[in-house]
């Protein structure tokens, strides 16, 4: 049937222009959306734990465990946060699942301080700061590497704490609460490090 | 028929002319089909035209919406990392599990299910707030008891923005319309929250927080109608503002039918109301934020008044006004953040709106300055503080029922606040101090002191407790006000007319506040909120009746029973609240809550009150008791009901009743959403308030069914 030709086709316009008025809004709309400027707001400043999230994924890979400690070379590195962590999103958002080399990360949430030792990494955010002696004296010499943000993390045993200086990310690193865990971190990553604690009597001056 | 093969692919704007052919006039087609009768296409072709477009539309669908993605931070180098500017907030948001008061707070989402229309209908789902609606656009709203039309012992906040109005005490809800697909959280506080928010929270603070404008970006549209009419009809529109951040503007505009009156008639309380506004959130620097926002309004509200019109005969009757309002406001606030643990905020704002009917008229200009530090000392104080700066000029016009002695009165507010948060016990234990130190016209200097604690043994477990002072300043209407209630047939053939006078002398009314409170995460899926309250009010207001008199102005002569204010009362209030959120699958959420209050109030020697006192004690319901539910059916569906039941007022004769609203949504993926409401559903009317200090006379609240379409892109 050619609707062009067809008279009938003609007489019932009403409805098909409506169906086809229809369409063609859809379309607009459409052509509009692909133009349209892009709502990337939230792009320009990007979230501080989303940037802390992806440092974390560095720390990763230039820290070397031990062999006897619990995440064996097959089983995925965990990253462990307390369930009541207000940044979870971010952290799960940015790296959980991502793999390097032949690893994958994985964010895991804990519920209690007996968990936490099962952990390749505990990070500690600011709204933590209550269980944070706990978690660091629970972990002292023990193959996990903590990360934590408040003025006296490493003072209390932390090993890489983050800071903001200017807006942007920085961090120090507490090199003797690393060694003590059997902990290796690359050279790379002392390098950037803002502050690096390594004799333990330095320990005390510095955060 | 045709050789279209390669043609259509290399001629699309001719392929879509053809497809939208029958939009042309008739002449015009046949124009077009003599030209290019060699174009025309089998159904067939049309048919896989049709899916192509289809196809295309999903495709741009979804190239747009891959285009907001982030990208993948995890790609970048360490240096790079280092580069990033992040933003940070300096100012710790205090979790609502963690604070030292009955907090509740509406998330954006559940404002989304709560298929209420309107603020005041909002406020339903929270328990210990009454919500009582008087007609189509009065609300009579309280925590802890003392509610009434002007119910003065709550403030309300939008965006940091004090809507409390200085010259009546209360809050004209008829006026506070914020789009609700713009709220970011309602956040309800009960008991006093002076030491922080000042004057006039004395028994609970309302902060209404919108979102901020790269939140709204795009274009959104609700559009939808019921049986009282239409439901708001919203435009909004966010975009960009260069590199620096984004803004938004917005229309809206209602217009709902007639209530019925208490007697069954015709409540004539139709409202229409339009307006607009914007916001723009800046970031200037990276230590600097700038939001600005602005609201421009209009409305009309019918209502029924019950007033003497006339001294010689006497006559009192119900008259049908037309409550007319308008207003604007500008507010801008600056962020600085000086360090991790430092920021300090700059408000400044101007309110205008004025107001009227008939029988009162009003103005009022307010400019509002505030500044606040917020800086944690150490690991284990946490100090914030502040100082602020209100001028308010207003304006009255002297109408026979309702006028003001002077007409027009500037008042000036000064306020200083600190507060301290000390953690001890390896944060186990927060103690929070502060104070609130204010000079008002009225009666000069104040203090409202607060102290708390939160013991937090773990994560799941809290129990905080305070002790804090609030007062309740004068309003011109306890100070400059005469209001003609009533003109009847008086002794002697005189007519007598009654008459509410303010009193010059008016002082604060006062509360101190013991309260208690046990948060519990149980399990990931079920947690309870209890608090318990006890409330020692005095100087509270009260109606003292005067010696007839004989007044001859406004002529003609006439008997005069003057009942001026005082503050001749105390008293105690105590009472319980307790909700859960509980999910009994992954799919529903439920959310019961009970209220429990009991309110005495006693004469001080001298006073001869008669009305204040027991309509405050009866005035309340003595319980509330509420059940909300959130399923989500199938993908894209949810079903949400809220059930709630409000105990009689015995002062008031409005007996107890049952409200049950529920709705239906369907989500069509991340654009479109429809919606089908039913809101009261148990009764065809009923009654919510009647108070006899009412300026306006209450109706029976209708139910109503309504639908509407949300779209977003």
């Amino acid at each position: 049937m050619d609707p062009v030709a067809d008279t009938a086709a003609e007489k019932a316009i009403s409805g098909r222009a409506t169906r086809h008025f229809v369409e063609f809004l859809c379309l607009c709309i459409a052509v509009c959306l692909a133009a349209a400027p892009k709502n990337s707001v939230a792009q320009d400043a990007t979230g501080e734990y989303q940037v802390k999230a992806a440092f974390v994924f560095h720390f990763v890979q230039l820290v070397d465990w031990p062999s006897d400690a619990p995440n064996g070379s097959e089983q995925p590195v965990s990253l462990c946060l307390f369930d009541d962590e207000p940044n979870r999103k971010e952290f799960e958002s940015i790296i959980d699942g991502k793999s390097f080399g032949d690893r994958v990360l994985r964010v895991r949430m804990v519920h209690q301080q007996q968990d936490i030792r099962g952990c390749s990494i505990l990070f500690l955010s600011r709204d933590e700061i209550r269980r944070q002696n706990e978690a660091l004296r629970d972990l002292q010499g023990q193959p996990v590497l903590t990360i934590g943000e408040t003025d006296n993390f490493l003072k209390d045993g932390g090993m890489i704490r983050f800071h903001l200086e200017d807006g942007r990310v920085r961090f120090d690193i507490n090199l003797p609460a690393s060694d003590a865990a059997k902990l290796r971190i690359s050279s790379r990553l002392l390098l950037l490090a803002s502050q690096v604690l390594r004799d333990p009597a330095a320990e005390h001056g510095g955060g | 028929m045709i050789k279209l093969k390669g043609k259509y692919i290399q001629a699309p704007t001719l392929r879509m002319f053809r497809r939208y052919y029958y939009l042309l006039p008739y002449s015009l087609r046949i124009r077009f089909r003599n030209r290019h009768r060699d174009f025309a296409i089998s159904s067939r072709v049309l048919r896989a035209c049709h899916r192509l477009q289809i196809i295309l539309v999903l495709a741009s669908f979804i190239a747009a919406s891959c285009q907001g993605e982030q990208p993948d931070l995890t790609q970048k180098s360490l240096e790079d990392l280092m580069n990033i500017e992040v933003t940070s907030v300096a100012k710790k948001e205090q979790k609502t599990s963690q604070a030292a008061a009955a907090v509740f707070v509406i998330s954006s989402d559940e404002i989304r299910r709560s298929g209420a229309l309107n603020i005041p209908d909002l406020l339903r789902m929270v328990p210990g707030i009454e919500v009582a609606q008087l007609n189509g656009s009065v609300w009579a709203i309280s925590a802890r008891g003392f509610n009434g039309q002007e119910s003065n012992k709550l403030l309300v906040l939008i965006d940091g923005r004090t809507v409390y109005n200085p010259i009546f005490a209360g809050v004209f809800w008829d006026s506070q319309i914020v789009p609700l697909a713009s709220i970011e959280r309602i956040e309800i506080i009960r008991g006093p929250g002076a030491a922080v928010w000042g004057a006039n929270a004395v028994n609970g603070v309302i902060n209404i927080i919108t979102k901020s404008a790269k939140d709204t970006q795009g274009t959104y549209a609700v559009v939808g109608g019921g049986s009282l009419g239409a439901q708001p009809e919203t435009m909004r529109f966010g975009a960009k503002a260069g590199n620096l951040g984004a803004y938004r503007v917005y229309v809206e505009g209602f217009h709902t039918v007639a209530q019925r009156s208490i007697d069954g008639g015709n409540g004539e309380d139709d409202w229409s109301l339009a307006h607009g506004g914007f916001r723009t959130d800046l970031k200037i620097s990276s230590k600097d934020s700038v939001m600005a926002e602005g609201d421009l309004y209009r409305g009309d509200a019918g209502e029924l008044v019950v007033a003497p019109v006339s001294i010689e005969p006497p006559i009192t009757s119900t008259l049908a006004l037309r409550d007319q309002y308008s207003g604007w406001n500008l507010l801008s606030r600056w962020t600085r953040t000086i360090s991790a643990n430092s920021e300090t905020s700059l408000q400044i704002y101007f309110d205008r709106t004025s107001r009227g009917d008939t029988t009162y008229s009003l103005g009022l200009n307010t400019f509002d300055v505030d500044f606040q530090h917020h800086l944690g000392w150490g690991t284990h104080q946490d100090l914030v503080w502040g100082l602020g700066s209100r001028i308010s000029s207003n304006g009255t016009d002297p109408e026979f029922r309702i006028s003001f002695q002077p007409e027009n009165r500037n008042l000036a507010l000064f306020s200083s606040f600190v507060q301290d948060e000390i953690a001890t016990f390896q944060d186990h234990l927060h103690t929070t101090v502060g104070v609130r130190l204010e000079h008002n016209s009225y009666t000069g200097f104040d203090t409202e002191p607060s102290i708390s604690m939160v013991w937090a043994p773990n994560n799941k477990t809290m129990f905080w407790s305070a002790i804090s002072g609030a007062n309740r300043t004068p309003a011109r209407s306890d100070r400059d006000i005469r209001v003609n209630v009533e003109a009847l047939p008086g002794p002697n053939g005189l007519p007598l007319l009654v008459s509410y006078f303010g009193n010059p002398n008016q002082k604060n009314e006062h509360v101190t506040a013991f309260e208690a409170g046990y948060r519990k995460t149980i399990s990931k899926d079920l947690s309870l909120d209890a608090t318990a309250f006890y409330n020692r009010y005095r100087d509270l207001q009260s109606v003292e009746p005067g010696a007839i008199q004989l007044e001859t102005n406004p002529a003609p002569p006439h008997l005069l029973l003057p009942w001026t204010f005082a503050n001749g009362l105390y008293g105690e209030a105590h009472g319980f609240e307790a909700f859960a959120n509980w999910k009994p699958t992954r799919a529903w959420t439920l959310n019961p809550g009970y209220s429990f209050l009991t309110t005495h109030i006693h004469r001080f020697v001298g006073s001869e009150d008669v009305t204040e006192g027991p309509d405050t004690e009866g005035g309340a319901p003595k319980q509330q008791a509420e059940l909300r539910s959130r399923l989500d059916i199938s993908r894209g569906w949810q079903w949400n009901t809220l059930a709630y039941f409000v105990d009689r007022l015995p002062a008031l004769s409005v007996p107890a009743y049952t409200r049950l609203d529920t709705n239906l949504t369907w989500q069509l993926g991340e654009r479109l959403s429809m919606t089908l409401a039913g809101q009261n559903l148990l009764q065809d009317r009923h009654l919510e308030y009647a108070g006899p200090d009412s300026s306006v006379q209450s109706g029976e609240i209708r139910r109503n069914g309504y639908a509407k379409i949300e779209w977003s892109f």
